[in-house]
């Protein structure tokens, strides 16, 4: 058992040195590409911006680009595994979907290009300082953020209801997240001319008593990306629409279960993005001076309760569901 | 594109550093896995105790030999609360690993600044090891290993260290021999964590980033890498083993789960299925002890016993 242990061994060595001998650079004439992406984990959001990658290299390069995907499955450490392996493929660009990947792969390599998607903030994941940054990395990596667009979510105010003058924002005081929505979303309004008020709730309990003053003082509500409401929409939505309250969410379920309209990124879309990218950097675009693109956003709006409010719903606007 | 061997080939440096540093983890676990006989789960939380801290005092503009040091130090410290928790306040070993582990999760958090990820960019920094380079990453994290096998070598021949092998044996006669087992327990869970956290240091260096979730299956890697050892350890020589060879072996093992992973990612499996082959491959290797055993027939005595005897 052992002798044939050592006869593998053996072969195998024999076996790499012949390779070695044969290899040398089997470079890709220009017309075809491989593409190497490497995905933190499964996940639905990942998988769609992947998915949108793949689908618009596709249709702009058809059979020419071949695609390596690996996931991760969840191990960040296995990231820099798979960027190794694309590495030592030579690929002609990695796509890194998530911020571990992306770091992956800025370690492995600073020559191929990099693209990233599901990204929030690449000064934050990238380690470049606020002051130095310039919309773009001036390395090979370039790619398309996700970040929530908040201030965009107070212009559908204006847009929607042209009537109103008192909002009231709704959410739950324990959520930093929301706390920072709320801010970002509070100045934005505040700069359009509406006098805005807070609503908080501390848990799933004052829901229905805080959205019940919220109503009786405001003209219309905002709600940001809140989990608790997003726990409970039916409970928001059984005392906002008898009260004639119409309400713009920060997210498309939200919005679906208690509200008018959401502003809504998708990452399928952010993917496409992403892959148009690719392409350009595929045809000869520098990556390094390439702006980080933002997810390209939808105007969502929910048929059912606009019509009970009688909410007249511009142009623009997709129905939920 | 086909699947070419020689994209395999260049793929192996940065396969071997990689799992040197695993390796290195794997080292730490050794101690308290084989030597003490104490399972200890601390790993998956000070490994990435020692990425946070590390990452953490270089972006704060420490040297990095401080940083490593620094996360050493976090580790041990990692080490001691587990000791303590089992022997000051009687939890069970694997309960009192947990325990710090799930503790440790937010007070990574709290280290990275309270974010999940913060990166270290090896084009700012003077790191000791990058994948961007893999000949230096072998080297730095050789020196490394070797160091630390050296320093296990000298340690476990000392008075504290066969206490501490003493107790693994049989803590029961230990005590008989006047061996304060609590004392050496607390030491043993110290050095092991001090080791992981240094290997998780350096794995945040080498991958660009700290991540709070990056520690996550250590404790699998870690046992593999050590059991593979022994598997490829065994078909070079016999029963009886230098101690520094067993250890350098837990290298091997740590080497060999990366090589395996390599190739895995280089056969373009389909991408939801390299836990599956991992998992396969590894349970092989475990199992060809006990196979190889079984051919030999009834003759070999300790045959069927396979790899948990080898203590």
């Amino acid at each position: 058992m052992k002798k044939a242990f050592t006869v593998i061994l053996c072969l195998v060595m024999l076996f790499s040195a012949v390779a070695c001998g044969s290899s040398g650079k089997d470079a890709h004439s220009k017309d075809t590409f491989v593409v190497g992406i490497c995905q933190l984990v499964q996940h639905e959001a990942l998988d769609a911006a992947t998915q949108g990658f793949k689908d618009a290299l596709t249709a702009k390069l058809g059979d020419k680009v071949t695609f390596i995907e690996q996931n991760a499955s969840g191990d960040s450490a296995t990231c820099s595994t798979i960027c190794n392996q694309f590495v030592s493929e030579g690929v002609d660009l990695i796509m890194a979907n998530a911020t571990p990947a992306l770091q992956a792969a800025a370690a492995a390599t600073g020559d191929i290009p990099i693209l990233g998607t599901s990204v929030t903030d690449y000064p934050t994941a990238l380690d470049i300082s606020e002051a130095d940054w310039t919309g773009h990395t001036g390395i090979n990596i370039s790619g398309t953020s996700d970040l929530a667009p908040l201030a965009e979510q107070a212009d559908m105010f204006p847009e929607l209801l042209p009537d109103v003058h008192n909002i009231g924002i709704l959410y739950c005081s324990a959520e930093a997240n929301s706390v920072y929505q709320a801010d970002v979303v509070e100045e934005a309004l505040k700069a359009l001319g509406y006098s805005v008020k807070r609503f908080t709730f501390a848990d799933s309990n004052d829901i229905a008593s805080v959205t019940a003053s919220a109503c009786a003082e405001s003209d219309a509500l905002y709600v940001p990306t809140d989990n608790a409401v997003a726990a409970y929409p039916e409970t928001v939505r059984n005392v906002a629409v008898p009260a004639g309250i119409p309400i713009i969410c920060g997210e498309e379920n939200i919005a679906a279960g208690c509200g008018i309209a959401a502003l809504t990124i998708s990452y399928y879309d952010l993917g496409m993005a992403t892959g148009e990218m690719a392409a350009e950097i595929l045809a000869g675009a520098d990556v390094s001076t390439m702006d980080i693109r933002k997810a390209p956003v939808t105007k969502k709006y929910n048929a059912e309760i606009c019509a009970e409010l009688g909410v007249t719903v511009p142009d623009g606007y997709v129905a939920i569901g | 594109m086909a699947i070419r061997l020689s994209s395999l080939i260049s793929a192996l440096p940065g396969c071997l550093a990689q799992g040197i540093v695993w390796g290195i983890m794997a080292l730490g676990l050794f101690i308290t896995y084989r030597v003490l006989e104490f399972s200890d789960l601390t790993v998956d939380g000070s490994f990435a105790t020692g990425g946070a801290v590390t990452v953490m005092m270089i972006l704060g503009g420490k040297p990095v030999w401080l940083a490593v040091a620094a996360a050493m130090l976090a580790g041990i410290l990692c080490g001691l609360v587990t000791g303590l928790l089992h022997t000051k306040l009687g939890i069970a070993p694997i309960l009192a690993g947990i325990l710090t582990q799930i503790g440790l999760y937010s007070i990574n958090l709290h280290i990275l600044g309270n974010k999940a990820n913060q990166a270290v960019s090896v084009d700012k920094y003077r790191l000791l090891l990058s994948l961007r380079h893999p000949g230096t990453a072998i080297l730095v994290s050789g020196l490394f290993a070797a160091a630390l096998i050296g320093f296990f070598y000298w340690f476990f021949g000392t008075e504290m260290g066969s206490a501490i092998r003493a107790t693994g044996c049989n803590p029961n006669m230990s005590k008989a021999q006047g061996i304060d087992i609590n004392r050496t327990i607390v030491v043993a869970l110290a050095i092991s964590n001090g080791v992981v956290a240094l290997s998780g240091g350096l794995m945040a260096q080498y991958q660009g980033f700290a991540d709070v979730s990056m520690g996550r299956g250590a404790i699998v890697i870690g046992l593999a890498a050590i059991i593979i050892g022994e598997v490829i350890s065994r078909a070079f020589t016999r029963e009886s083993m230098n101690f520094a060879l067993r250890l350098l072996f837990v290298i091997v093992g740590g080497i060999a789960y990366y090589l395996i992973m390599g190739v895995a990612l280089w056969l373009r499996l389909p991408t939801n299925d390299l836990k599956l082959f991992t998992a396969l491959i590894v349970a092989a290797a475990l199992a060809i002890p006990n196979l190889r055993s079984r051919s030999f027939g009834p003759g070999k005595k300790n045959g069927g016993k396979g790899a948990a005897d080898h203590g």
